[in-house]
């Protein structure tokens, strides 16, 4: 049994940890248990991060469409993580503050933070400044599905409305509604 | 300080702007939406002919015809709602240049106020003024001096027209010209005597 990173199909390294057995088991100790659980929450923020996606599932461990399979399944040691398993993945994450419940009052899909929202917040200032949209009116879709891919790019709009939140208290962004939807105005702010 | 003091109001222009916008982007995901469906529809015609169902894909190609057209007319429309926002933000540039201009010429009639003609005039001549009296100052000073040091430059004067007397009588004691070399006769005769004198003595003894 050799243990050695191995990259996946899309490109991303899957740790050595990962082709060990005994990883896809929820451990009975409470102390191994939260090491494992600390290095799933690692994999799981890193494989999103590299292909930027922000909806986790208790389904997509056995989902066989699932975006996840790389990550959940590995079919060298014939091994599979169980949903059981990731729930109880999803409460550490969302007792960490790296996901949270979204939609909230339930508890088996989390918006997944490999970037925090005050961190989404000034990718979000600094693309309005780079495209030149600064004091110009956008709708949320211009944002999450711009002509040109961005870093916001599909971002989901829970996670935006709280970017722009954020910006609104150091008086950068403006929200405006009407009847038929939602737009924002970033503004240049204070130098601060 | 309220949440709206460091942001600019929020204004009608600005809703009809968005509301131009949200339909945009309406349009933008119907165009989405249709082209999906041609896709399918391409698909579906293929799997049709695979299994020689020619009636039936004939009629997949004309449905996906049809969205090909309505995908240009709504390409059409876009354009249109595009181009009204863009004039609309365009618009909204000119307008604060505007403002700006007007603005810029306010402040420069303030400080045109405060400098007017009659001023600048009066202040011209007053500088004229002074400039005459610094001149008279400066020739009352300037005569003053040449008062003062008028006799050393008489005494001068004398001095150099006497001493121009006295060049005039030197110059007749100045030698002339010589006019043939000058002839060594008397430096060269005493030598040749004493010659003849001291061969005359040895052959008298």
């Amino acid at each position: 049994m050799s243990f050695s990173p191995l990259a996946t199909p899309t490109g991303f390294l899957l740790p050595s940890v990962h082709s060990a057995p005994p990883f896809f088991t929820q451990q009975p100790h409470p102390g191994t248990n939260a090491t494992v659980q600390d290095h799933w929450i690692t994999l799981i923020l890193g494989y999103a991060r590299h292909r930027k996606l922000f909806v986790l599932r208790v389904e997509d461990a056995e989902a066989t469409d699932s975006e996840w399979l790389e990550v959940f399944r590995n079919e060298r040691i014939n091994r599979k993580l169980l949903p059981s398993y990731l729930f109880s993945i999803l409460a550490t994450m969302v007792s960490k503050n790296v996901a949270i419940y979204e939609p909230p009052g339930q508890t088996r899909s989390v918006l997944l933070y490999w970037r925090l929202p005050e961190e989404w917040a000034e990718v979000l200032h600094q693309w309005a400044i780079s495209t030149g949209q600064l004091n110009t009116i956008l709708t949320f879709y211009e944002i999450t599905d711009p002509p040109i891919p961005s870093p916001l790019s599909n971002i989901p709009v829970t996670l935006l409305r709280k970017a722009i939140a954020i910006l609104a208290k150091t008086g950068r962004s403006q929200l405006i509604t009407i009847a038929d939807g939602e737009g924002v105005r970033l503004f240049q702010g204070t130098g601060k | 300080m309220g949440a709206s003091q460091s942001t600019p109001k929020i204004t009608a222009q600005d809703r009809a702007i968005l509301d131009l916008k949200l339909q945009r982007d309406k349009l933008k995901q119907y165009q989405k939406k249709i082209q999906v469906v041609l896709e399918r529809e391409h698909a579906i015609a293929r799997t049709h002919l695979a299994t020689g169902d020619k009636d039936r894909a004939v009629i997949a190609l004309r449905r996906r015809k049809y969205q090909q057209s309505l995908l240009v007319k709504t390409d059409g429309q876009l354009e249109t709602l595009e181009e009204l926002v863009s004039t609309i933000e365009f618009s909204l540039v000119e307008v604060s240049v505007l403002h700006g201009l007007k603005q810029g010429n306010e402040v420069l009639k303030e400080i045109h106020k405060e400098m007017s003609i009659e001023s600048v005039e009066k202040l011209m001549d007053e500088t004229q003024e002074a400039r005459e009296y610094q001149r008279e100052i400066g020739e009352l000073l300037a005569n003053n001096l040449t008062a003062d040091e008028e006799d050393a430059v008489q005494e001068e004067l004398r001095q150099l027209q006497a001493e121009a007397l006295q060049g005039e009588a030197s110059q007749v004691e100045l030698p002339s010209v010589p006019t043939h070399d000058p002839i060594p006769e008397h430096i060269a005769e005493p030598q040749p005597t004493q010659n003849e004198e001291r061969e005359r003595v040895p052959v008298a003894a």
